[in-house]
């Protein structure tokens, strides 16, 4: 069973490389989790010194000739090295890390950007303070160096909103709503992924993280803001004709829906079906014919009727959303 | 009888033959499964356990191939979900708590020299409701109908029957089963190491292994009815769409959570006690001395207990609670390693004070303690809320609980097979292949688990059947896939290790030099348990009482005989072990195996909906059990007997000095934990819901108030009856039984009238009020079985004034009855309606 | 004092009294945690605090300290030193009162534990 699948699995090129850049808690770009890997690192530097204290001990206990230490030593030891100095050692690093438990302070004129875990994909409601809201889908931008607000709620099952590189993870629980407060610092691409298990593509239900400039931000959301620039054609046609705007919204050209992935700037994300499959016509145009093939219990009902040339249109009028 | 008698040999051979007489155990096909006696059903229970075990590392293994490399597609999402469901539900469920009990009903009664737990039936229907409900669970991944929601099981998508199918009910229906009788288990070992020591066997001489045992059973009374609430809940809203987990409805997906790991957490205490408790039975003898710091040792295991139980939260850091709700479980997270390290530094201490014999249930001793400091200090890191809120749900978590599990009870269990194995088959295991297992194993541990650290910091969430090949952690998967392989063959050569056993020769007794009860046992086992109960004056009879061996061979203590042919054990008191009374013990029987049988067909017909076969099967087990019952508590041919030495005790006790008086107070102790879950969920939709119970009209205060009168009535007269019963007045006694059940019988239908217009499916408010209300009258319809149960033994001449167990029992259960009566009405009476 | 302490020294460890200091732990830190639960959740910050928690601890402090000092008093009755292994009445009072003593330790402890986190975070954000 194991055999033919074990045998093509040589050991990656990567080997030297651990770290990724982009979904890894020891590459924070945001302030939050750059506190917590050195929370991390401390704690581990403490874990190592008690564990080979631990275990030179153990070698020497076992090792010593009878009669070693008398029975008053003995119960000094367990007094000393099994009550009082873990006591201390547990109490300080509690009160170290307390500090840590504090949320970031936020302003009402801070971002607030809510997102919904939905099964298997994310919806995302940009709301600056005094302006309309934004809706899109599967991809999240910030800005650095501002506070930024997540309003987390799910709207089927348990689901935990996860950036390791920007904060510790918030759940998203249907009939609650989660803040989480985070500050990015670093500007750059990374990746977000759902931690609660979900359902059949739990695996697959991630995101795009986007840290931009301020400024470059700023401007991005401005054109957000504007309807889809969408062509006519053969591709507009399928999308009405089979129904696509029963569930997916198009600003400015379908009429206003929230059962699906809001699509109005589909064409400007970099991935397709929450941060699965890079973003280009053949795995548009393969993914809305049988979508389940590539997330298994997807909502997404599969259109197998599509010809390869409808679905690349399709997928055509698609990425032509930006 | 005086010491001289016993010098006669032909007087000991009589006895011994008396003995072997009684104690024989059935045999023929069928019949030998009958037996219920401690060795045997206990190597059942063990084997059976130890089965589970394999079977649940085998689904490990595919998940690992699965996880070889990225990408993968060995197997689908479908058939992933349900290997990590049930490998996690298998090894905690069907193989950590089992084993635990197994491993106790087969050494406890010899620990504390008695010749069987006082409930040796009670032990048999809680191995055959095991096996049913193990089968049934594990079994259905053959079937593609396995649970996979998760070891954990959340809600709402296990509780939407669009989402998850019959496998969510298998789970919740079959290992609520098993929880039954583990909570059977507890109740067995509790009463077994509170009344069944040998005289002398004070509470300062008690081997550690039954002070944990009595701790660790303790919790599952505690923490196993919070789990057992929730799946009452979980599976009405399943079965009837009542909304407790429905947010849409006013129900709350956190309720489940709460429960689960108020639950779930203390379990992980429960499996790891009774391993360190193994430690404290192997390392004396290792070291060859007395075990240092006994009452430290008992602190840390007392304290654990209670520490366990303030922790839940921490598997709830991410879910959005108050910070300050969250630091004090952070607090008491970091707490409970102190008792911890309290326990390993005393281990530590006596090998350093003692001469340690280096052996091969040492070097597991020592290997897990290894294992397990890393997974423990991994453990202090996750208590700290902010690192957790990184590591919740990664595979971080995945390694330090394995590493916890691994080190703290799985390596342990392994040492004490090699320890103990010349205990239960008088032979010893290969020191050789011991060796090589372990090192395989150790090796094989830390190439899985250590690098499942790196991938979840690397951003790896659990429970995922495949990962991206972006993240860059293919070669950590890989490392982890060739350990758990590597793992796997160290298990096997152990496997081979143990199924050579029966072509080696027998080793001598008491192999270890140890110093303790459990190996007087002979190579050749006699099955009456020990031949004579001893008098006990140290913590370590065998090296330290003058003669003790041969003293206990030549029946020179207690009871070496079975003059009137019953299977018999000592009753002592529970500080300071005198002697009080000689009960009979139940010999071989069909019932518990037919009770076990009716009971699982209630769980599994409900499980596929066939409601009617289920109600069918409920009434058929209740008429085991009171088939069963008829037997027990019988007078006895004379009120006394004399168990040598002059000393004379008496046949029959009722009352606290008796055990079944403990077995159900302790019952009802666990039904009361399980009442105050559902009592918790009615005050935590409070909480949560401002307006919780708004727009609704509940049943008012009348109805409750009307329910609740009769109820107590009940109460009250069951309570009269018993004091003019033992004041002779019989007919009385009985008329106010027949009264006290007439008063339960109106208190179910008022109970049932408080439901009058309350829909349950339409907002939790409704829903919880159903679910109190329904336990309530369900314990009224108890009531009234039991006490017609005891006027019928009362007209049947199987109870009388001097001989009323019971009606004393049935005393404890209306206590609780009239308990959980007013916590009932009182609750859906005057909350929150009028404003309190 | 001393006659406090004379009364005190009649009273007798047992099974149930050797669970008194954790209990006190476990009372002090479920009354904590719900009461702040409770408060956060209905009305969005801590009621009567710090000075209704700050009583309640020294309360439970004073409650498993007093235990601990009866539990000391029992376990220097008079015999042979420890490690109280002997089969006799006053070697398992001795016992329990010990186990007492050291639990009252460990639950003192674990109350201060759960003080911390109100000292240093003290309100529901």
């Amino acid at each position: 069973m194991r055999g033919k699948h074990v045998a093509i699995a040589v050991l990656p090129a990567c080997l030297l490389s651990a770290c990724n850049r982009h979904q890894s808690t020891l590459a924070p770009f945001g302030a939050d989790a750059a506190d917590i890997r050195h929370l991390f690192i401390i704690m581990l530097v403490g874990a190592v010194i008690i564990a080979g204290a631990v275990a030179l001990l153990m070698r020497h206990a076992v090792r010593a000739p009878e009669g070693a230490i008398s029975h008053q030593k003995g119960m000094r030891i367990v007094l000393w090295l099994g009550g009082i100095i873990p006591t201390v050692v547990l109490m300080g690093l509690l009160a170290y890390s307390l500090p840590y438990m504090r949320p970031r302070p936020v302003a009402p004129a801070d971002l607030q950007i809510a997102v919904d875990g939905e099964q298997f994909w994310w919806r995302v409601t940009y709301r600056p303070a005094g302006a309309t809201s934004v809706d899109s889908a599967n991809e999240i931008r910030i800005p650095t160096g501002r506070t930024v607000a997540f309003r987390l709620s799910a709207g089927d099952v348990v689901h935990s909103f996860w950036i390791p590189g920007l904060a510790g993870k918030m759940d998203m629980i249907p009939g609650r709503t989660n803040d989480l407060i985070v500050r990015a610092d670093k500007p750059g691409r990374y990746r977000g992924q759902c931690a609660e298990f979900c359902g059949l593509s739990h695996a697959l239900m991630a995101f795009d993280v986007i840290a931009m400039p301020p400024a470059a931000f700023d401007a991005w959301l401005a054109g957000q803001r504007r309807p889809a620039q969408a062509r006519d054609g053969e591709g507009a046609r399928l999308f009405a004709a089979n129904g696509c705007n029963g569930c997916h919204a198009i600003a400015g050209v379908t009429a206003p829906t929230r059962i699906g992935p809001d699509l109005t700037h589909f064409g400007s994300r970099r991935t397709l079906a929450a941060g699965i499959l890079p973003m280009t016509q053949a795995h548009v145009a393969a993914f809305i014919r049988h979508p389940e093939k590539t997330k298994p219990g997807v909502r997404m009902p599969s259109f197998p009727q599509l010809s390869d040339d409808q679905a690349l249109a399709l997928a055509r009028y698609l990425q032509g959303l930006k | 009888m005086s010491l001289h008698a016993q010098d006669d040999p032909a007087l000991r051979a009589a006895q011994e033959d008396r003995l072997r007489e009684v104690w024989k155990p059935p045999s023929g096909l069928f019949l030998r499964w009958t037996d219920t006696n401690n060795n045997r059903v206990g190597v059942w229970y063990t084997l059976t356990a130890f089965g589970f075990m394999l079977f649940a590392g085998v689904l490990a293994l595919i998940m690992r191939t699965q996880l070889a490399v990225p990408d993968n597609d060995l197997v689908s999402a479908n058939t992933f979900n349900q290997l990590f469901t049930l490998h996690g539900s298998v090894m905690m469920f069907l193989f950590a708590v089992p084993m635990f009990e197994a491993v106790s009903i087969i050494l406890l009664p010899q620990l504390l020299g008695a010749r069987d737990l006082p409930f040796p039936r009670l032990s048999a229907f809680g191995y055959w409701s095991f096996l049913i409900g193990g089968v049934f669970v594990a079994g259905s991944i053959f079937f593609n109908a396995a649970p996979d929601g998760g070891w954990f099981m959340y809600p709402p998508l296990t509780t939407r029957t669009d989402l998850s199918g019959l496998g969510a009910d298998i789970w919740m229906l079959g290992l609520s089963f098993i929880e039954v009788s583990s909570v059977a288990a507890a109740v067995e070992l509790i009463v077994g190491v509170l009344k069944c020591r040998p005289p002398g066997m004070r509470l300062n001489l008690m081997p550690l292994y039954a002070w944990y045992i009595l701790v660790v059973a303790v919790m599952i009374l505690f923490a196993f009815p919070p789990l057992i609430a929730g799946d009452l809940l979980f599976e009405m809203e399943r079965l009837l769409n009542w909304p407790f987990f429905d947010a849409a409805r006013g129900g709350d997906p956190l309720l489940w959570q709460h429960l689960f790991w108020i639950f779930g957490h203390p379990e992980v205490y429960i499996v790891f006690l009774p391993s360190i408790a193994l430690f404290a039975m192997m390392i004396p003898t290792f070291a060859q001395r007395h075990l240092l710091g006994y009452p430290w040792i008992v602190l840390a295991a007392v304290g654990t207990a209670f520490l366990s139980f303030g922790l839940w939260v921490h598997h709830m850091f991410a879910t959005g609670l108050p910070k300050i709700s969250l630091a004090f479980f952070s607090a008491a997270s970091e707490a409970v390693a102190i008792p911890t390290g309290v326990q390993i530094f005393a281990f530590i201490a006596t090998l350093w004070a003692g001469k340690v014999k280096w052996s091969t249930p040492l070097l597991y001793a020592s290997g897990s303690l290894a294992v397990f400091v890393i997974g423990g200090l991994t453990g202090v890191m996750v208590a700290i809320a902010p690192f957790d809120w990184q590591a919740h749900d990664t595979y971080f978590v995945v390694a330090h609980l394995h590493y916890v599990l691994i080190g703290g009870t799985l390596l342990p269990l392994f040492g004490g097979l090699y320890y103990y194995w010349p205990l239960i088959t008088g032979k010893k295991l290969s020191d050789r292949l011991g060796r090589i297992a372990f090192w395989i194993m150790f090796v094989g541990i830390n190439l899985t688990f250590f690098p499942m650290h790196l991938s979840g910091l690397e951003g790896m969430p659990r429970r995922v059947f495949t990962y991206p090949a972006e993240l860059n952690i293919g070669w950590l998967n890989l490392a982890s896939t060739a350990g758990s392989y590597l793992f796997a063959t160290g298990v096997l050569v152990l496997v081979v290790d143990l199924a050579l056993s029966p072509t080696r020769a027998k080793s001598p007794r008491n192999p270890w030099n140890a110093g303790t009860l459990e190996w007087l046992a002979l190579p050749d086992d006699e099955d009456w348990g020990i031949r004579s109960v001893p008098l006990i004056e140290s913590r370590y009879p065998i090296w330290d009482q003058k003669d003790f061996v041969a003293k206990v061979d030549e029946g020179r203590f207690f009871l070496p005989d079975a003059e009137e042919g019953r299977r018999e054990t000592i009753v002592t008191s529970v500080l300071d072990a005198k002697p009080v009374s000689v009960i009979r013990l139940g010999g071989p029987s069909v019932k518990p195996m037919i009770t076990a049988v009716a009971l699982g067909s209630v769980f599994i017909l409900t499980t596929y909906h066939l409601y009617l076969l289920a109600a069918l099967g409920g009434v058929a087990t209740l008429a085991c059990v009171l088939w069963w019952l008829w037997d027990t508590a019988e007078i006895p041919e004379k009120p006394e007997k004399p168990i040598g030495h002059g000393m004379h005790l008496s046949l029959y006790r009722s009352g606290p000095a008796a055990p079944g008086w403990w077995a159900m107070f302790i019952t009802m102790m666990a039904d009361a934990t399980a009442y105050s879950g559902l009592v918790f969920g009615y005050y935590f939709y409070w909480t949560v819901h401002p307006d919780f119970g708004e727009g609704f009209t509940g049943p008012g205060i009348a109805a409750p108030m009307i329910a609740l009168a009769p109820s107590l009535a009940s109460w009250a007269l069951t309570l009269i009856a018993r004091e003019v019963h033992a004041r002779g007045h019989v007919m009385l006694a009985r008329l106010l039984l027949i009264g006290g059940a007439a008063m339960a019988v109106v208190g179910l239908f008022a109970g049932l009238r408080c439901l009058d217009g309350l829909d349950p499916q339409v907002n939790v408010y409704p829903a919880i009020i159903w679910v109190l209300v329904i336990w309530t009258v369900a314990h009224a319809a108890v009531a009234v079985v039991m006490q017609l149960y005891t006027l019928a033994r009362s007209l049947a001449g199987k109870m009388d004034p001097t001989h009323d167990a019971d009606l004393r029992n049935i005393t404890v259960y209306m206590h609780f009855f009239a308990l959980t009566a007013i916590v009932t009405y009182m609750t859906i009476g005057w909350f929150p309606e009028t404003g309190l | 004092m001393k006659r406090w302490l004379q009364r005190a020294s009649r009273l007798r460890v047992t099974l149930w009294t050797l669970i008194v200091p954790p209990t006190v732990w476990a009372v002090h830190f479920l009354f904590s945690y719900l009461w702040a639960a409770i408060s956060c959740e209905k009305i969005g910050e801590w009621a009567l605090f710090p000075t209704a928690f700050a009583i309640g601890t020294v309360i439970a402090l004073v409650l498993i300290v007093a235990s601990g000092v009866i539990a000391w008093q029992q376990s220097r009755t008079p015999g042979d030193p420890p490690p109280h292994q002997e089969g006799t009445d006053i070697d398992r009072l001795r016992f329990l009162a010990y186990s007492t003593m050291l639990l009252a330790g460990l639950s003192f402890v674990a109350v201060l534990f759960t003080a911390l986190p109100v000292i240093m975070l003290g309100d529901c954000r």
